[in-house]
């Protein structure tokens, strides 16, 4: 609170005891010639107004010096009334009181659409859990009725199949929960796994496969890897330039692990790069020809971020992208090799 | 040949999982009494329990404390609950394998042949005999009219393959996902190479055009 808009907000009060004064001043001069008594007068009505705004100032400047002060501190401002001290003074009790409620009912409206978004989670859970069935009758019907038209269809399947997982993963991504389990794995385990599940879409698109390196430890959530490769592999498959090749290779760091896949697709535009893991971002690539959600890696980068994993790009466009996921050593993994 | 007990509500993927597996030559149970499927299953004396979770009556978890407390019958949980506590409890309840639906089929097999391989090892065929030509799959090594020959771990992959499927055309793309379900990540040069020493092997001990090529389809025994 600077101290000239307090004043100018005290304006009439002021006004009003410089009249006073003047006043008594002028009265006592008249009344018995007496120009010390009314300056003396005048002098103690303007050091009483002069007294009373300083201590008024200073008890207001140390409230709401805290309110700004914390509200320039609180990641969440509508908290405000939680760190503030009541003040002593009405018109910010009023204020406080005012704070408070709003801050409740701002809880409460938060609370409300926690608990709306929580159900449509769960909603999508059960619903991604319920079309698996008719999935997998689909695919199993397909499967022991082979043709061109069981083979056609199979791929459009498999892509529905991708979709569901997406969304469940997507709706996994917003939630505010822990819901993911840090468990030991290896690299081999987690590549080789992948890879299993997106035979037929890599066998489909002629894709040699090489590995290296991959015998290390690493903790990190087996699924959700499991996901994060599958979405990396579906887009060496889409973005892919001739015959796909594909390598995955594992190096160990200084801090953790690092498992780099890398194909010899067509490559992202140096523009593009660093918003590839952007909500929507499509770019160069996904206007030219191949259907980008532009989700594939952004939900990659959130579900990484979750789980404390690094993930970084880099590619040249004609050569080919190469994605690194960092698994942390974590504090279990050093405890565990000291035994 | 081995019986599997399929534990699934619906009816649909009952009758195609039935249709699959016999033609991979696997023979195949179930029931819709869920109230008293344990007992069912206990007195059919399956090989191998495929066990949903999601089920009327009871869950799949309590079905399979319950068979685990009775009987050492391998189990395998099918679900489309795929959250890693799931994964957990099934496993701290006994099952043996869990796999996550929509499932790829080769994915399904090379898991329900694992499982049986290590619990019931005389129900894996040993010696399967097709058009004079004898294979020997605990051995890994095959006869013929003029000798016998080893065979590496992918000719006896794909030999396998053929015999399930009996005569069918086998397309490429077929071959390649069986052997990447056990791990050997292949492409498509190696496999072609794969297959003309498998043919070259069968030639040394006199099974001549065993394999069959058909010209954009794939192969047949």
């Amino acid at each position: 609170m600077k101290l000239k808009a307090f004043l100018w907000d005290h304006i009439s009060s002021l006004t009003a005891s410089v009249l006073a004064a003047v006043f008594a001043f002028e009265f006592l001069c008249a009344l018995c010639n007496e120009v010390y008594a009314g300056a003396y007068l005048a002098a103690i009505i303007l050091l009483a107004e002069a007294v009373a705004l300083t201590l008024e100032y200073l008890k207001k400047r140390g409230f709401y010096r805290s309110v700004t002060q914390s509200l320039d501190k609180l990641d969440k401002k509508y908290l405000l009334a939680e760190v503030l001290k009541e003040p002593s003074f009405e018109e910010g009790k009023l204020l406080y009181e005012a704070l408070r409620e709003s801050e409740k009912s701002m809880n409460d409206e938060i609370a409300k659409y926690r608990q709306k978004s929580q159900e449509y989670r769960e909603y999508i859970e059960t619903w991604v859990h319920e079309i698996k069935t008719p999935i997998s009758a689909s695919r199993l019907i397909l499967e022991n009725n082979p043709g061109e038209i069981s083979s056609g269809l199979e791929e459009e399947i498999d892509k529905i199949g991708d979709f569901v997982e997406q969304a469940l993963f997507y709706s996994r991504s917003e939630s505010v929960e822990k819901d993911y389990l840090i468990r030991e794995t290896t690299l081999h385990k987690l590549v080789a796994s992948a890879l299993k599940k997106h035979a037929s879409l890599l066998i489909g698109a002629k894709a040699a496969v090489h590995a290296d390196g991959l015998d290390r430890t690493v903790f990190t959530d087996i699924k959700w890897t499991d996901f994060i490769l599958g979405q990396l592999l579906a887009n060496s498959v889409k973005y892919r330039n001739g015959p796909l090749r594909i390598r995955f290779f594992g190096e160990e760091l200084k801090n953790g692990c690092a498992l780099t896949v890398s194909d010899n697709g067509i490559g992202i535009p140096e523009q593009d790069l660093p918003r590839v893991f952007d909500k929507g971002f499509t770019g160069e690539n996904g206007r030219r020809g191949a259907k980008s959600t532009g989700l594939g890696l952004y939900l990659c980068k959130k579900l990484c971020n979750k789980m404390g994993l690094g993930l970084s790009i880099c590619s040249k466009p004609g050569a080919g992208t190469a994605i690194t996921i960092i698994f942390p050593k974590s504090n279990m993994t050093a405890s565990l090799t000291k035994l | 040949m081995a019986v599997i007990f399929l534990v699934e509500d619906d009816q649909k993927i009952r009758t195609e999982l039935t249709k699959l597996l016999k033609k991979y030559g696997y023979e195949c149970d179930s029931s819709d009494d869920f109230a008293n499927i344990v007992e069912i299953i206990l007195k059919r004396k399956p090989q191998l329990v495929l066990l949903d979770l999601n089920l009327p009556v009871c869950d799949g978890f309590c079905i399979c404390r319950e068979l685990r407390r009775r009987s050492h019958i391998p189990i395998i949980v099918v679900t489309s609950r795929d959250s890693e506590t799931d994964e957990l409890v099934s496993m701290d309840l006994g099952a043996d394998d869990f796999i996550t639906k929509p499932y790829n089929t080769q994915i399904l097999l090379a898991h329900i042949t694992a499982v049986l391989k290590r619990t019931n090892p005389q129900k894996v065929p040993g010696t399967v005999n097709y058009r004079g030509l004898e294979v020997d799959f605990a051995k890994s090594s095959a006869n013929g009219p003029e000798g016998s020959t080893e065979l590496t771990k992918n000719e006896l992959k794909i030999l396998g393959l053929f015999f399930s499927a009996r005569g069918r055309i086998v397309t490429r793309d077929e071959i390649m996902n069986t052997l990447w379900q056990s791990d050997e990540f292949v492409d498509d040069n190696t496999l072609t190479v794969n297959i003309n020493r498998l043919r070259r092997k069968l030639e040394s001990i006199g099974v001549r055009d065993y394999l069959v090529t058909k010209r954009g389809q794939g192969y047949r025994i």
